[in-house]
């Protein structure tokens, strides 16, 4: 990545002001520089050699009192602003990144490679943790940058103007900095890299001794390992010091570099004052100046390693923000009160499988009833609900949004067969605007996700602006949350999600299922809510079902205990998959063993 | 023993606990004195060379003003280019050093953690997450190590270096040496100080905001998929960008006496050289100091400032240490165990190893000893402090017994386990082996004769034969090859390229769940325990591969105690419990609690329909009738 990335600038508002004024302030630190140094030999050259005293130097003190001053404004303004835009950046980028993932997701939050290139784990990290270290690049090292290219040529031009000589000799010397940095770096790198690599196995040997000291103290061998302990750590202090060896290179190369140049001046200064070719006053802003030369260049190096991670969570980030979203269809979701949900034939393959779970799975989902799902684990029940959501498109067959009419003309006669006003038509899925159908969509998924915030908050997560508060209390006593929340001292205004008090798997899932009731969502999609609950919240799982139907919601549910399944009006069983085991001996079966039974029962009396 | 027996150096670094405890934990990396010496000393070279060449320079070129002949400037030109060329190389060698010294001593401390770590009562351990323990051995001492480096000795080398610079202005000019101390002081204390207080008040206040922050990015990118559904993501959004404008308004309020000491620093060292240039003068002017020296106490100052420029970063890494500290101190103060090697009254024979003297052995031998196995009578178990998670347990493991234990996660099962292995001590009741309680036997012999493979039992970063050897250092290959075959994974070693010597990614990262699995049963088999003790053995794999490994599982060891949530393959055992509610709801053979417990039957439905499908479903089947 370039050491100033044009991208950070258009993504970040803030960053384009704090180069502006760092830029700025690194040209008044030129000017400052050069003012103090023409100053500071003026005055000594009129002490020590025109024989001056105070009252001769007192002018130019004066002056050197304000240059001063300026430069500690100088230096307490570039922390002040630095922090303050720094912080600003790392915020505009962190809402950014999270923002435009959530419109990455819009299109297909559960697809595998919406974060493809930085993964879910990294991701995280990076809106965490990870954009923070932009900190040290924008307080550090970018300044001194800005300074590399404002302080430097600039003090030099004014070295050539005092001395042509000195500043023929740092020309030619200020390029050999990088040039040898260079062929330092390339003449280490290859063992660097093999040490590296060295170092990083033996770092993680001593840790995963520590990791396995459970299972060492099992076997009865922790103590005899200790030895081991030294030994490795031993070996990777031997390691990384070999690689610091050849690592610092670059650094004695730029400080040997910059000192001998500037040595190499005042010699010279030195020995053609004495033959009278310049006179003191000059000699001395010279030797005053050369060291600024250099000093911007030694500061990026020394604040390289501190940008470094800084860029690569910059970087990250453009990836993300350089995704553009997938396109979504456009289609106004129907009314799913009145429309059969059929899956045609849908595949879902999921990377690194070659067997599709579900395979070919056919089901129609009625509205109104409540639907089935069972099989083993595996077949994929939850790949099917993710399909029912849209949050993954099948890889081969539909989702289709049908009027009940087309496929049991007879059972409902308010609709007109051949009506030429109604669209008689299948709708894909895949053509609708997603954010329409998520409108009639509520989702209990395996681990309800609790966000930050009261336990309040996350029951109104999905539910209608005007829900009331009796409608909460009623939906949370059908489905135990009020005896939870009767338990807390500080009831519904308890803090939850991190930071907030932990809820068990059991009252996670009861915060979910009254998001549920509360959402008004017709079709409610349930996976595995009562996988490793005990009893009693089986039989709530069960009563939110019933009132689920008795409100004439459509439910799908994946189910394991028979418990549940007796509850469905409607059940499909997903076959096991030949993928994970060649010896199950059902996989030999036609079409993957998947059978869809959707069986339409009698029907309830409604 | 204790750990500081063992280790002679203890005594001259050993400070009290009421001594702060980033003091106590740099104590404790035991840094070498001479070493330390060494770095401070090349540090104040390197540092000298610069200031050396900025005085010699300052004196050469007043000097050549005054037209000398050249032979007298002969020394200042070869000092000159000698200290040009020495910073360089000084810098690096004390560079190298100071990591030696910070390298040698995280060599130290994490020695002593491992030995504090096994010396501590296994509940201190268990408490603490594994993520937090590798924190706190990895990172938090890496920590301690960048303090060493990058804040003790700056610190110790800008205190020697202003030292001596002020000493020698203070031979040239008598008034300029107490100035630059002071100069010093306020550019390298007061100005870190102020670092540190920006860096503490912005752990103190932001640190609240900071989380708000990360927690609720955290959220939305975790819980896309089910906030998106649930439309939450615009709510969210705009309460991340109020979190962040909140955040970034403390951190700015911290960071105010940062500036102030950024800007305190250059006025102070600047002040340093004006007042040297005005006092210079009039110094000159009254005879007391040579012209050709003025350059030099002008100048040299300015080189000498470079010495604090490292000091704010320096104090500022000494406030995010001290948590590093706190948390490894806190492990390094970890109380031993209770039941200490030495306490134990008798030693059970490595039944393994030739070792036979024992309690259990009544006569030489062994014909005759009193083989009952583990037994547990009215056994509570729980965390050393907490409540009991398992209430009035029986259990007989006598030889050649197969026990299951069942029941919902949370429900205490582990705990068991580890209660019996005697790594947690009952809170009640008694365990013992063949008569004697656990916590009278010696720990290593006790692990050899009662071996536990806990659910996530590590596999360690290193060849399959150094994880099989972990079992016993002495066994050899035909050994390490027949116990793989017993478990199952002599077609995965005959894959293997290098076979024994294939190395394994730490924690079996490039295993499969199933070979992991029958990795860990292949070690439990070569410790040729007596009671083989084993949790969730079959956990995350498919039911088929599941199945079968119990299946194995319980005819591997001569007795066995198993944790599992798959009941099919219990036609095996010779006892299933079924844990219930804090204790056993019931027990007894598979057959007998398929017809008396509905519980364990419809677990035992849940599988056969689930594995077989169609088939064999009837639960499934006469689902698919309407409830009502």
């Amino acid at each position: 990545m370039r050491p100033l990335d044009p991208r950070l600038l258009r993504h970040a508002r803030a960053a384009r002001g704090h180069v502006a004024v760092t830029a700025a302030l690194g040209v008044l630190t030129a000017v400052l520089v050069v003012v103090q140094a023409l100053l500071l030999a003026d005055a000594i050259a009129t002490v020590a050699v025109e024989g001056g005293g105070w009252p001769e130097i007192r002018d130019e003190t004066a002056l050197l009192v304000a240059v001063l001053v300026g430069r500690a404004g100088i230096s307490w303004a570039q922390e002040r602003f630095g922090h303050r835009a720094a912080t600003a950046v790392i915020g505009q980028l962190r809402l950014q990144v999270v923002e435009h993932v959530s419109a990455l997701g819009r299109a297909a939050p559960g697809e595998a490679g919406v974060l493809d290139g930085t993964g879910a784990g990294s991701l995280v990290t990076l809106v965490t943790r990870g954009l923070d270290a932009l900190d040290g690049y924008l307080v550090r090292y970018l300044p001194q940058l800005l300074l590399a290219v404002t302080v430097t040529p600039g003090v030099l031009v004014v070295v050539a103007w005092q001395d042509g000589v000195s500043a023929v000799i740092i020309a030619v010397t200020l390029p050999l900095v990088p040039v040898f940095m260079v062929l330092v770096g390339l003449a280490t790198r290859s063992a660097a890299d093999r040490r590296l690599r060295t170092m990083r196995r033996l770092g993680t040997q001593v840790l995963d001794l520590v990791a396995g000291l459970p299972t060492l103290r099992a076997l009865g061998r922790d103590r005899a390992q200790a030895t081991r302990v030294r030994e490795a750590g031993d070996a990777y202090r031997r390691a990384t010091m070999g690689t610091l060896r050849s690592a610092f290179l670059s650094a004695l190369v730029l400080e040997t570099l910059t000192t001998i140049s500037v040595a190499l001046v005042a010699v010279g200064v030195g020995l053609r004052l004495v033959h009278g070719g310049i006179d003191l006053r000059t000699g001395l802003a010279v030797l005053v100046l050369a060291p600024e030369v250099y000093l911007p260049l030694r500061m990026v190096g020394l604040h390289y390693h501190a940008s470094v991670d800084g860029l690569a969570a910059a970087a990250e980030a453009f990836t993300v923000l350089d995704r553009e979203p997938a396109p979504t269809g456009r289609r106004e979701a129907p009314d799913l009160r009145g429309h059969l949900i059929v899956l045609d034939d849908v595949s879902v393959t999921h990377r690194g499988r070659t067997a599709p779970t579900p395979h070919l799975l056919r089901m129609d989902v009625r509205p109104g009833r409540v639907h089935a799902l069972t099989g083993p684990s595996g077949s994929g029940k939850s790949t099917a609900c993710s399909v029912l959501l849209g949050l993954r498109r099948p890889d081969a067959g539909r989702v289709l949004l049908r009027r009940p009419d087309e496929t049991t003309a007879s059972s409902d006669g308010s609709l007109t067969p051949g009506h030429p006003d109604v669209d008689l038509t299948d709708v894909d899925l895949a053509d609708l605007d997603p954010a329409s159908w998520w409108r009639q969509v509520s989702w209990v998924p395996q681990r309800p996700p609790l966000v930050p915030g009261s336990l309040l908050d996350n029951v109104l997560l999905a539910a209608p602006e005007d829900a009331t508060r009796a409608e909460v209390d009623t939906a949370a006593a059908e489905t135990g949350l009020a005896e939870v929340v009767a338990a807390l001292a500080t009831g519904w205004d308890t803090p939850v999600g991190q930071g907030g008090v932990g809820l068990s798997a059991g009252q996670r899932q009861r915060v979910a299922l009254t998001r549920a009731l509360l959402s008004r969502a017709q079709l409610v999609i349930l996976d595995e809510p009562t996988a490793h609950l005990d009893a009693a919240t089986e039989g709530i799982v069960r009563a939110t079902l019933l009132r689920l139907r008795d409100q004439g919601r459509t439910v799908v549910v994946v189910a394991h205990r028979a418990s549940l399944v007796e509850l469905a009006d409607d059940v499909t069983t997903l076959g096991p998959v030949g993928d994970a085991d060649p010896a199950a001996g059902d996989a030999a079966q036609p079409s993957a063993g998947v059978a869809s039974r959707a069986t339409a029962g009698p029907g309830r009396p409604r | 023993m204790s750990t500081a027996d063992r280790e002679p150096a203890a005594s001259r670094w050993r400070l009290p606990r009421t001594a702060p405890p980033l003091l106590r934990a740099l104590a404790a990396l035991r840094p070498a004195p001479g070493r330390v010496v060494l770095a401070v000393v090349t540090g104040t070279l390197a540092l000298g060379c610069a200031v050396g060449l900025m005085a010699t320079s300052a004196w050469l070129i007043s000097r050549a003003a005054e037209h000398p002949p050249v032979i007298e400037l002969s020394v200042a030109v070869v000092a000159t280019r000698a200290f040009g060329i020495g910073r360089g190389a000084l810098r690096y060698a004390e560079r190298l050093v100071s990591h030696d010294v910070a390298l040698r001593g995280v060599v130290a401390i994490r020695v002593r953690l491992y030995q504090r770590l096994v010396d501590a009562d296994p509940a201190v351990v268990a408490g603490l997450r594994r993520g937090d323990l590798l924190a706190r051995v990895g990172a938090d001492v890496d920590a301690l190590a960048d303090v060493v480096v990058r804040s003790v000795l700056p610190f110790a080398v800008a205190a020697l270096t202003g030292t001596v610079a002020a000493t020698l202005l203070a031979l040239a000019l008598p008034v300029a040496g107490p100035v630059m101390v002071v100069g010093l002081v306020v550019a390298g204390v007061a100005a870190p100080l102020l670092a540190a207080t920006a860096a503490r008040r912005s752990e103190l206040d932001a640190a609240g905001a900071r989380s708000a922050t990360s927690a609720e990015a955290l959220a939305l990118v975790e819980s896309l998929a089910e906030l998106t559904v649930a439309g939450a993501v615009p709510d969210r959004l705009r309460r991340l960008e109020s979190l962040d404008h909140r955040l970034a308004r403390r951190l700015d309020r911290a960071a105010a006496p940062a500036a102030l000491g950024a800007g305190l620093a250059t006025l102070a060292t600047g002040a340093v050289s004006l007042v040297c240039l005005v006092t210079g003068a009039v110094a000159v002017a009254a005879g007391d100091l040579a012209p050709v020296m003025l350059a030099v106490v002008v100048l040299a100052p300015v080189a000498v400032a470079e010495a604090v420029v490292p000091l704010p970063a320096a104090a500022v890494g000494l406030v995010r240490a001290h948590a590093a500290a706190v948390r490894v101190m806190d492990l390094l103060d970890a109380a031993p165990a209770a039941h200490a090697p030495e306490d134990s009254l008798g030693t059970v024979p490595d039944t393994g190893s030739a070792d036979t003297g024992s309690a259990r052995t009544t006569s030489p031998g062994g014909t005759s000893r009193s083989a009952t196995g583990l037994r547990a009578e009215g056994l509570y178990c729980g965390w050393p402090g907490g409540p009991p998670v398992l209430r009035g347990i029986d259990l007989d493991v006598s030889p050649g017994r197969r026990v299951a234990v069942v029941g919902p996660s949370g429900a205490g099962k582990t705990t068991l386990l580890l209660t019996l292995a005697g790594l947690l001590p009952p809170l009640s009741g008694r365990v013992t082996l063949d008569g004697i309680p656990l916590h009278l036997l010696d720990p290593s012999a006790l692990r050899t004769t009662v071996n536990l493979t806990a659910e996530d039992a590590h596999v360690f970063g290193t060849t399959v034969r150094q994880n099989l050897l972990l079992a016993g250092p002495g066994l050899r290959d035909p050994e390490l090859l027949a116990a793989l075959a017993r478990a199952g994974l002599g077609p995965w070693l005959s894959e293997l390229p290098r076979g024994l010597d294939t190395v394994l990614g730490s924690g079996g990262t490039d295993l499969s769940g199933g070979e992991r699995r029958r990795l860990l049963l292949a070690r439990a088999l070569l410790v040729h325990a007596e009671v083989l003790l084993l949790d969730e053995p079959a956990e995350h794999l498919d039911p088929v591969t599941a199945d079968t490994l119990l299946r194995d599982v319980l005819t591997a060891g001569p007795a066995v105690v198993v944790v599992t949530h798959r009941v099919s393959p219990l036609v095996a055992t010779d006892e299933v419990l079924l844990i219930e509610d804090g204790a056993v709801g019931c027990r007894g053979r598979h057959h007998e609690l398929l017809r008396t417990s509905a519980r364990y039957r419809e677990s035992w439905q849940v599988e056969q329909g689930a594995c077989h499908g169609s088939r064999h479903a009837p639960a499934s089947r006469r689902s698919r009738a309407p409830a009502r």
